[in-house]
């Protein structure tokens, strides 16, 4: 008996061998993909940040509709949040498992290039980018001057303000110069006994890098200063025009108009911030949070040092690239090329309006992309007024330095600002230590 | 029925024709208990080679090496450099970085270890231990983000600590503002959130010192300051070193918490080692970085690690 159940059955021996093995298989085994018969859809995947909500949604219909229009290639959309969002295309990227298509912001192209992720723009792609979109959108979706993807979302930075604060400050319109942004900051901040801010003149924020870098290099741009040298292997914050937007961030926070601690995008809202500097992407996010209250929501153009200087921004973005790893890139240029390229009917604007799905997503979520025809054809009725200072910004914005080595930049300048902010440096230490720093890391990153 | 023709084992071990065979049959039976136990073993000794051995190893390539993360063929060795930088002047790591670790881990294994010897001889006096000691412990089954939003918002400065300080007549702080309050105020959070598991190994080494030592201390007319210092804390001290060796290297590792609550803001005043390592790797794709920290971390902990034992040593415990 005990024969038989050794020939025929399984030992515990076989057992106790054959469980952990199996387990520790089907652990190892890669993730199920397809059927892989001859036939089968090709199916691409897309990673982006529109994880949920409205952002969600948005993408999900244009891609339904290329699903149900193409029997060939499907696509499949993946998103998680953007905090999460380079990380997640790092360990995916690592493991094998990257998508077909990624949805990055502009800042990691280089580090992303770099890396070998990202695959050049087909000369055909690359072409249709450079006539379709503007120069900030163009310039910060490409490295070294070669193209590495469709420009998708396109922010640009500007002024914020509470009209009903500055009224009631006796103040009449937004500011034009920093001297007169100042007064009005001193003149609208409030704060009770205890020293908590009721009111801040004009917001600094430690919410994010982006909160925090963005306003700064805004001011920095409108100054005439650049964070990056144009060959970008070194920083230019260490100059005048630094100095100047470090010096009055360090009044403002040191005459108690700003308050850096308070979550910005918290507090104006809930009119405890006069003005602040942001991208256009939090138009579409304060309409529905303040109701009726936006209708005090002003936005004007970025304050310049003097009267007369020449205007200039930030601008920001996200691009849609093809992964160097994805076994069907021309399949997955071509989705691209459908949805930022082809132009179809506008439901919302007149009738024979045409612009590109992507466009069309853009702006069904309050944000802009960098095709200046289509954010006109799509703003042209009923659109909300506060997008234009944005609009007008995408003429004359510069773009965000996308280096390798940008991110940590990034990090680099804001803790710094933030040292600047809490005194622990002066306006002095912290540009010479944003730049010994910076220049140390953007060259190794090279 | 016995056949007495053939020799008991006994025989057969002292008859010297037989002795090469009992040890053959004996070194036999041990190879194959050797080679089942192995068998046995084998699932975790490949789980700890595959988990453990081989990312140990590929850390220690990488910490000389640089690569961005994707392509093994482009790691690109560079020696010592990783370290070098590290340690370089005007790098962050050695201070703030550094620093704030081991102070953080000071902080809290100090305010934890205070805390609990305090709360688990007060529970050890009290009715209902198990509904105290659940819920100071409450703290560890909550999630780090949880707990770590939930202070970040009482330490705001509309927050209810600030709240508290002002119905007080007291001005606002910014606790998580403030590069001079921010790191305390995450290491009172950290400390807060461990002293559950800290309460709960020290109640049980309450129970295991005799009753007997207190009632002849009690004798002796002994008050409660000297029976804590000349009986409580001596003959808890195996717990103690438990609790102060797992705090400290928790302490040490702490990454969750800090990331939640502050980010390693302002500046680089709660930015500690674990958090710095995660962004040179994830963020900024310096995976050289990133690991040559975590050696160094490592080389930190063990020494800190070794240093404890060797303290509680001399003083008679053996851990």
């Amino acid at each position: 008996m005990t024969r038989a159940r050794r020939t025929h059955g399984l030992s515990r021996r076989h057992f106790a061998l054959a469980l952990p093995s199996a387990l520790l298989a089907s652990g190892c085994a890669v993730p199920h993909q397809g059927t892989g018969r001859p036939g089968d859809p090709i199916v691409l995947t897309l990673l982006s940040h529109y994880a949920s909500g409205e952002l969600k949604a948005a993408l999900q219909g244009p891609v339904d509709e290329w699903n149900a229009t193409h029997d060939r290639v499907k696509v499949r959309t993946r998103a998680v949040e953007f905090t999460d969002l380079l990380t997640t295309f790092m360990v995916r990227q690592a493991a094998g498992q990257g998508a077909d298509i990624l949805h990055p912001y502009c800042l990691w192209t280089g580090q992303l290039v770099q890396a070998g992720v990202l695959r050049p723009a087909p000369p055909e792609h690359a072409e249709e980018i450079r006539r379709g979109y503007g120069e900030a959108a163009v310039g910060s979706s490409s490295v070294g001057g070669r193209l590495y993807g469709y420009p998708t979302e396109m922010q640009t930075y500007a002024l914020y303000y509470n009209k009903r604060l500055l009224r009631e400050a006796g103040i009449d319109g937004p500011p034009r110069t920093w001297r007169e942004l100042e007064e009005a900051a001193y003149r609208t901040s409030r704060r009770d006994r205890y020293g908590n801010t009721l009111v801040q003149g004009f917001g600094l924020s430690t919410y994010d890098d982006s909160t925090t870098v963005g306003q700064t290099l805004a001011l920095l741009n409108s100054a005439g200063g650049t964070f990056v040298s144009a060959d970008g292997r070194t920083t230019a914050i260490d100059s005048p025009a630094g100095r100047a937007v470090f010096d009055l961030e360090h009044r403002l926070v040191a005459k108690g108009a700003s308050a850096p601690g308070v979550n910005v995008y918290k507090a104006f809202p809930s009119g405890q911030v006069a003005m602040v500097v942001s991208a256009g992407w939090w138009t579409g996010s304060l309409k529905p949070l303040m109701g009726k209250d936006y209708r005090d929501v002003g936005v004007a153009p970025l304050p310049v040092p003097e009267a007369g200087d020449q205007r200039a921004t930030l601008s920001t973005g996200f691009m849609l690239g093809v992964n160097a790893a994805s076994e069907h890139p021309r399949e997955a240029w071509e989705f691209l090329r459908w949805l930022n390229t082809e132009k179809v009917g506008v439901k919302s604007a007149k009738k024979g309006a045409k612009a590109t799905r992507m466009s069309s997503l853009q702006v069904s979520v309050g944000s802009l992309t960098g095709r200046a025809d289509d954010m006109r054809t799509l703003l042209s009725e009923g659109g909300d007024p506060n997008l234009r200072p944005f609009l007008d910004a995408l003429a004359y914005a510069v773009p965000e330095p996308n280096v390798p080595g940008a991110q940590q930049a990034k990090s680099l300048l804001r803790k710094n600002i933030e040292a600047l902010w809490t005194g622990q440096q002066s306006v002095d230490e912290a540009l010479w230590t944003t730049r010994r720093q910076v220049d140390q890391e953007v060259s190794r990153a090279w | 029925m016995v056949n007495t023709l053939t020799p008991t084992t006994t025989e057969r071990a002292h008859s010297p024709g037989s002795a090469g065979l009992a040890v053959d049959g004996r070194s036999r039976t041990r190879r194959r208990q050797v080679v089942v136990a192995y068998l046995f073993l084998a699932p975790t000794l490949l789980f700890f080679a595959v988990f453990l051995i081989l990312p140990l190893g590929f850390a220690l390539l990488l910490s000389m090496s640089r690569w961005a993360g994707f392509d093994l063929g482009d790691i690109d060795p560079v020696g010592l450099d990783n370290f070098t930088d590290l340690f370089a002047d005007g790098s962050t790591f050695l201070a703030p970085i550094l620093t704030n670790t081991l102070l953080f881990a000071l902080g809290t294994v100090a305010l934890a270890l205070a805390g609990s010897v305090l709360v688990a001889t007060c529970i050890d006096n009290l009715r209902f231990q198990g509904l105290w000691r659940t819920l100071y412990f409450l703290p560890i089954v909550t999630t780090v983000v949880a707990v770590g939003n939930v202070w970040k918002y009482m330490y705001e400065p509309g927050g209810l600590v600030n709240g508290v300080l002002n119905a007080l007549g007291l001005g606002s702080v910014a606790f998580l503002q403030d590069p001079d309050t921010a790191l305390p105020s995450v290491v009172v959070v950290q400390a807060w959130a461990s002293v559950g598991s800290a309460i709960l190994i020290l109640t049980a080494g309450l129970k295991s010192i005799p009753e007997s030592y207190y009632e002849a201390a009690a004798l002796d007319g002994a008050g409660p300051v000297a029976v804590l210092w000349k009986i409580t804390l001596p003959l808890l001290r195996p717990s103690l070193l438990f609790v102060c060796i797992t705090q400290f290297l928790t302490g040490l590792q702490s990454f969750a918490l800090i990331i939640v609550m502050t980010k390693g803001g302002p500046g680089d005043a709660t930015n500690v080692a674990a958090l710095e390592m995660y962004r040179q790797a994830f963020s900024y794709g310096n995976w050289g970085i990133a690991s040559a920290a975590a050696f160094v971390l490592f080389v930190v902990v063990l020494a800190v690690t070794l240093m404890q034992l060797w303290i509680f040593r001399r003083k008679g415990e053996d851990a």
